[in-house]
């Protein structure tokens, strides 16, 4: 696939980007509202990797993290920005490797953009917090895994994949459902092979 | 309109000292404590943002900053007091749980870790305009799209929080139900998202519409109505800052010696 990585970056993309973050902040604002157990924080990424790309998702991914690091004074939020391109960069592929018109393709894409996650958050992780995550669920099962002397990269990476697997998974159906919906008159904005054919 | 990002409009030094000299402090403050690897030196680092937000008046705002960190700072001092695999030497007691001398020093070192970074980082984002922090990247040679693409993201965001509360509304007048059980509100997540996203991805294509028309692609060189440059307090920060790493890393060789 020559074409993986293939990149348009005309006006479209770049206006694909902003709209894409602020899709991550909707999703993360509508889950605390609705006080929902879940991040759902990447939703906006997905969308830019699935329309624009691995490239488009990374870039979408980095940047949210970057930029709301450097506007809400959320270090944390900053630490993870190469989880977020890492997730752009997963479902990007996936979608040009074909994998997001079934159902089942979204499942799989899911799955990938899940172990990408605990990939590279667990280290981060174990560097910044010691192995914890900040959710509820995620930390009791690091506490139990610690008390029951198993290694904190271990105990760290069960953390991890509680919290993100789910959420990945959850995330890429709504992502799913929300790209079958999407007019063509919007999505053929972001085919790569659209010729423009002259009459004469 | 609502404005997601915390800068306080306030005319003090802080505000109108140059943002890449801001950002030099938090290189500073977040890398002398790593490097040097005693812990006196995140208190020093404290000291230092406290001293800075209080002459800059804004201290206040940084509280619920602060706030918000403290759970996660007492998750980290819980687990690891508790739990921590080098544990051995017992602190104290609270009730039936044993605290350990190792877990809770780890502990501390990753809390102060964490309250430096914020209170840095807080120095910065209190206190810089994000549209003067792009003019200023645009000027020290970064790409105007990228410039659009930050800029853009502080307009569209209260634009599609407005798009959000009428769907809220709209909905929840046809009788759906955004509270009650979990099953309910993860019900209530789709009518209410799939709207907002679909809408403002097919206003995406105006937008990109209207740019081209104004010359979003054009090659040529940009100007700029405000020409900032870095001035001499500017520099004279910069130039301490780094004298500090230089220190940090000149206290690591000493005491590994």
């Amino acid at each position: 696939m020559k074409n993986l990585f293939k990149t348009k970056l005309n006006a479209a993309c770049f206006v694909l980007i902003p709209a894409c973050i602020g899709i991550n902040y909707l999703g993360k604002l509508f889950a605390s509202v609705l006080k929902l157990p879940l991040w759902l924080d990447s939703i906006g990424t997905c969308i830019g990797g699935i329309l624009g790309g691995p490239v488009i998702g990374g870039i979408c991914g980095a940047a949210n993290n970057l930029i709301y690091g450097f506007t809400t004074g959320d270090s944390i939020t900053l630490v993870y920005a190469l989880t977020s391109l890492g997730i752009g960069v997963a479902v990007g592929i996936m979608a040009r490797l074909g994998r997001m018109e079934k159902l089942s393709g979204a499942i799989l894409t899911a799955c990938v953009a899940g172990i990408t996650a605990v990939v590279i958050s667990t280290p981060l992780n174990i560097i910044f917090w010691g192995g914890t995550t900040g959710n509820i669920w995620g930390d009791a099962v690091f506490a139990w895994s610690q008390a029951s002397g198993l290694p904190v990269a271990f105990g760290s990476f069960l953390d991890e994949v509680i919290v993100d697997v789910p959420d990945k998974l959850i995330t890429l159906l709504i992502v799913y459902a929300i790209i079958k919906g999407l007019p063509k008159k919007l999505t053929s904005l972001y085919e790569l092979d659209d010729e423009v054919l002259s009459l004469d | 309109m609502k404005s997601i990002s915390l800068y306080v409009d306030k005319d003090t030094y802080l505000t109108r000292l140059h943002p890449f000299a801001k950002m030099f402090y938090i290189l500073a403050a977040v890398s002398a404590p790593l490097i040097g690897g005693a812990l006196w030196i995140y208190g020093l680092f404290l000291a230092i943002s406290l001293c800075l937000l209080i002459s800059g008046k804004i201290i206040r705002k940084v509280f619920p900053l602060i706030a918000f960190s403290f759970t996660i700072i007492i998750t980290i001092f819980l687990i690891h007091g508790l739990f921590n695999q080098e544990n051995e030497k017992i602190l104290f007691h609270l009730g039936p749980l044993a605290f350990y001398q190792e877990g809770l020093l780890y502990a501390a070192r990753i809390g102060l870790n964490i309250l430096n970074m914020l209170l840095a980082f807080a120095t910065f984002v209190l206190t810089t305009k994000p549209a003067d922090l792009v003019d200023d990247l645009e000027q020290a040679g970064f790409s105007p799209r990228f410039g659009y693409m930050i800029s853009s993201v502080f307009q569209i965001i209260p634009q599609m929080m407005g798009t959000m509360n009428t769907i809220m509304d709209a909905q929840r007048s046809r009788g759906m139900e955004t509270e009650g059980s979990l099953l309910v509100r993860a019900r209530a997540f789709i009518p209410l998202i799939s709207p907002v996203v679909s809408s403002s991805l097919i206003n995406t294509r105006e937008r990109a519409i209207a740019l081209e028309v104004r010359g979003f692609d054009s090659k040529s060189k940009k100007t700029f109505l405000r020409e900032r440059k870095l001035a001499g307090r500017d520099k004279a920060l910069m130039a301490l800052m780094a004298l500090l790493i230089v220190l940090s890393v000149v206290w690591r060789v000493l005491t590994w010696l």
